[in-house]
């Protein structure tokens, strides 16, 4: 019998159940909508490269770059592409790992249960050889070779690099075209067979749907299929949380026509994702949003000196051993938006923007641009799948904004807002 | 659906109760031909950042915070011969907020239209100063983005013949440069008075109720020139250019011209050929370069019908340009020659109605399908006019708007000099 959960504030349904094989799966239906999507994703990601193999004991070290190779390869069969059968029912289909989580896609309109059974048949039933892998190479290659171009790439992942000299997390979830020569066939196998058990897997249908139904084509299709008993998973990967492994600054030079900045503070407190630490991130955003957001007066003032333009962005993101505040844009001097920026991490929770009637603003306005963003059944799928392990969901947000308080910010700044957690990365045209 | 406002000035409003959104959209149509394209961008940036009411970006984000969160942007586009001034406003709907935003909206939308921060008939200083000098830096830095260079550089190419079409929507570092603040004012009046404007609203509304809002806008009846949407031109010989910068992979991105009237059955078929050709995962140029070669980490086209032009864009490495030139040649001819089964063209046909559908849930391609009806008269009405026009296609047919597609312009961004 499947969990049912009606969020009224949203007036959204959330039907889940967990298969006896351990596979997690999330249903919204949607009945206004033509469309279904469904997401396969797999808690496993490119900062997984160390881990103790089903059956063994010791820790094995893969290639960097191998759960994304691994994403990619997924799809080519003995005898066809799983993206051809997708395509035969006139459904899109697509993947993407990030440094955290794998996962596979479709959209469809029609056949719903058809696509179901390509998307968990494909995902579930690796072929490699070397023929195939050795292919790969080729095609991956010249994708890392497109990044390599990309000064916006470029400048996140030399952030991540100052962070994160020590941790996985600062290599590109592509790898390198040396790292990824290493991959084998066997390597993927062993890869796929620890991290693709259903027990590490959740599956997030939302859309035109009806659950019921949904549910026994998923039953159907498990039940058809042996899996090994579920082992829990040792992960090489250790939490990152120390100040004193980072680099504090570097400066490259790149064929750019304007000079970048990136300034990181990274996070020396873990933060999992309990409900405790989902209201966490809502009131870090909230505080980045109240001192760089528009409707800030010091980024007003900043873009009016010219130490910024529209293309000023900031970010927080919370994941499996990590987390960290991302600004920077385009900026004309990068030494003093590195100041400016400095200067604000100092006064730590004492910030002149975080008053009550601006908080309660933005909380107001917070609050409205979450129900708006559920009017994408992809950005609804992609963000219930990547908490299914969660204390807290997307639907439990509202709640969430409501309850927070300006305390709550203020102490997000005191937690975060730390000189020597902050680190800069400069691009400078060549 | 559409009514007349005023003589040039229409709205159309589509109600559905499928989102948690409304949205508004205020469009300003002009010739391309006829318009300053620099200054409108400039101008969107200008009426964007400050108003009189609002002098600031910041108070007026705040503003925007006190309607629930309301998102609110101006941008430019082209529609075929048309250049199109959108200001874009996306509310959370009047029932999910209980209160009037709707409403609230349109009065923030005429504070912002009507009501810019100007001081003796010009706009304040400062904004103008500053916006320009970051349009300047933006439009200069675009060249960061080697796909765009690319882009933006085969049309060049293409259109080099007719220099409104070659010129981006949002204008050149050098157009710009010659704005001047009488310029921006000429171009903000010629918008207000002169441009024909297209009101669209969709979401839980009530038609009577949106009509009377629009009203309040107040826009005066002005003559819609006589300038036909579509761009068509004549053939002509092939081009070629070779750019070299410093970069890890090559673009190399091609140009066709194409024939055919739009919303014909001629358009269905070209529609379905370029889908077949490099539209979709499972066309030729992805199966065949991408996948089957290795040649390429992209491979795809994309039909601009309003232009008449069909383009493909690659990514590849820079040895393989010639290769990769003659395989793209190959893909075309295999279209033209009915090198494929009529499964593949069901597939094709099935993927395009899957994703027309898809479509169909996203508020912004709602809104973009009324401005389109308004603005062409043969544009498909609803879901099924379009899906049936697809499924109609023939496998004679694709052939026959595929052969229609011929080369004239190929462009290749490169590091080293050899290549084509």
């Amino acid at each position: 019998m499947m969990d049912k959960h009606r969020y009224e504030d949203v007036g959204e349904t959330l039907w889940t159940q967990t298969l006896d094989n351990g596979l997690r799966v999330l249903i919204v239906n949607k009945p206004d909508y033509h469309e279904t999507y469904a997401l396969l994703a797999t808690d496993y990601g490119a900062i997984d490269t160390r881990y103790v193999p089903v059956g063994g004991r010791e820790f094995v070290q893969d290639p960097a770059g191998i759960a994304h190779f691994l994403e990619h390869k997924l799809f080519e069969k003995a005898d066809h592409d799983a993206f051809d059968l997708f395509g035969a029912t006139g459904a899109n289909a697509n993947a993407f790992t990030s440094t955290t989580r794998t996962a596979y896609l479709f959209s469809a309109s029609t056949q719903v249960a058809k696509n179901l059974d390509i998307l968990l048949d494909f995902v579930q039933d690796p072929y490699f050889t070397d023929k195939t892998v050795n292919k790969e190479k080729g095609i991956i290659g010249q994708e890392i070779q497109m990044y390599q171009d990309d000064p916006g790439w470029r400048s996140y992942l030399g952030l991540l690099g100052n962070l994160y000299p020590q941790h996985p997390a600062s290599v590109d979830v592509t790898g390198t075209q040396a790292s990824i020569e290493q991959i084998t066939p066997a390597m993927l196998y062993r890869a796929h067979k620890r991290f693709y058990h259903p027990s590490n897997m959740t599956l997030t249908v939302v859309g035109n749907c009806d659950p019921q139904t949904v549910l026994d084509v998923v039953t159907r299709n498990q039940s058809r299929k042996q899996f090994e008993l579920a082992t829990p998973i040792v992960r090489g990967v250790q939490a990152d949380l120390d100040a004193t492994a980072m680099r504090q600054h570097q400066t490259i030079q790149l064929p750019v026509v304007r000079p970048k900045v990136q300034v990181g503070i990274k996070g020396l407190v873990d933060v999992d994702d309990s409900a405790a630490g989902v209201a966490f991130q809502i009131a870090v955003r909230m505080l980045l949003e109240a001192l760089f957001g528009d409707s800030s007066p010091l980024y007003q003032a900043w873009y009016d000196a010219g130490l910024v333009d529209d293309s000023f962005d900031y970010s927080y993101d919370a994941q499996r051993t990590f987390n960290y505040v991302a600004l920077g844009g385009d900026a004309n001097h990068p030494e003093e938006l590195i100041a400016a920026i400095r200067a604000v991490i100092a006064r730590g929770a004492q910030q002149p923007e975080l008053t009550q009637a601006r908080f309660e603003r933005l909380q107001h306005a917070a609050l409205g641009k979450y129900y708006m963003s559920l009017n994408s059944l992809s950005g609804i799928a992609n963000a219930l799948s990547a908490q299914s392990f969660a204390g807290a969901n997307l639907f439990d947000y509202g709640h969430l904004l409501q309850r927070l308080t300006l305390a709550d910010v203020r102490a997000a700044a005191r937690q975060l807002f730390r000189l020597e957690a902050m680190t800069s990365f400069v691009i400078l045209p060549a | 659906m559409r009514i007349e406002l005023a003589q040039g000035v229409g709205l159309t409003v589509v109600p559905t109760k499928k989102f948690k959104t409304t949205r508004v959209a205020i469009h300003f149509l002009a010739p391309l031909a006829q318009v300053n394209v620099a200054a409108r961008t400039l101008l969107t940036s200008v009426l964007e950042t400050s108003s009189a009411d609002y002098a600031t970006q910041a108070e007026m984000s705040a503003y925007l915070e006190t309607l629930f969160g309301a998102s609110f942007g101006i941008g430019v586009g082209k529609e075929g011969q048309w250049h199109r001034v959108t200001a874009g406003l996306t509310l959370l709907n009047d029932q999910f907020a209980q209160e009037a935003l709707l409403q609230q909206g349109f009065a923030f939308l005429n504070q912002v239209l009507h009501r810019p921060l100007m001081h003796a008939g010009q706009f304040d200083e400062a904004v103008f100063k500053r916006e320009r000098h970051n349009l300047q830096l933006y439009l200069e830095s675009l060249s960061e983005d080697r796909q765009t260079q690319a882009s933006l550089a085969l049309q060049a190419l293409y259109f080099d013949d007719d220099p409104a079409q070659a010129t981006p929507s949002f204008g050149t570092p050098a157009g710009l440069a010659s704005v001047t603040p009488a310029g921006l004012v000429t171009a903000y009046q010629q918008l207000l008075s002169s441009d024909r404007i297209e009101i669209v609203v969709l979401g839980d509304v009530q038609p009577d109720a949106v009509e009377a809002l629009a009203q309040t806008l107040a826009f005066a009846p002005r003559v819609v020139p006589a300038v036909a949407l579509a761009v068509k031109g004549a053939p002509r010989a092939q081009r070629t250019q070779v750019e070299t910068v410093p970069v890890n992979q090559a673009k190399l991105n091609l140009g066709y011209r194409t024939d055919f009237d739009l919303y014909t059955p001629a358009h269905y078929a070209a529609i379905v050929a370029n889908d077949l050709f490099g539209g979709s995962p499972l066309s030729l140029l992805f199966t065949n370069v991408r996948e089957k070669a290795s040649l390429a980490y992209y491979a795809s086209s994309s039909l601009d019908a309003m232009r008449q032009v069909l383009m493909v864009q690659t990514g590849i490495d820079a040895e393989s340009a010639a290769k990769v030139t003659q395989l793209i040649a190959q893909q075309l001819e295999a279209v033209q020659a009915g090198e494929f089964t009529t499964d593949k063209l069901r597939v094709i046909q099935d993927g395009l109605v899957s994703n027309r559908e898809t479509a169909y849930d996203s508020p912004r391609f709602l809104a973009r399908q009324a401005l389109l009806r308004a603005l062409l008269a043969s544009q498909p009405t609803n879901l099924a006019q379009y899906t049936a026009g697809i499924r109609a296609v023939t496998k004679a047919q694709v052939m026959a708007a595929a052969a229609t597609f011929k080369l004239e312009a190929q462009y290749l961004l490169t590091e080293k000099t050899k290549g084509l």
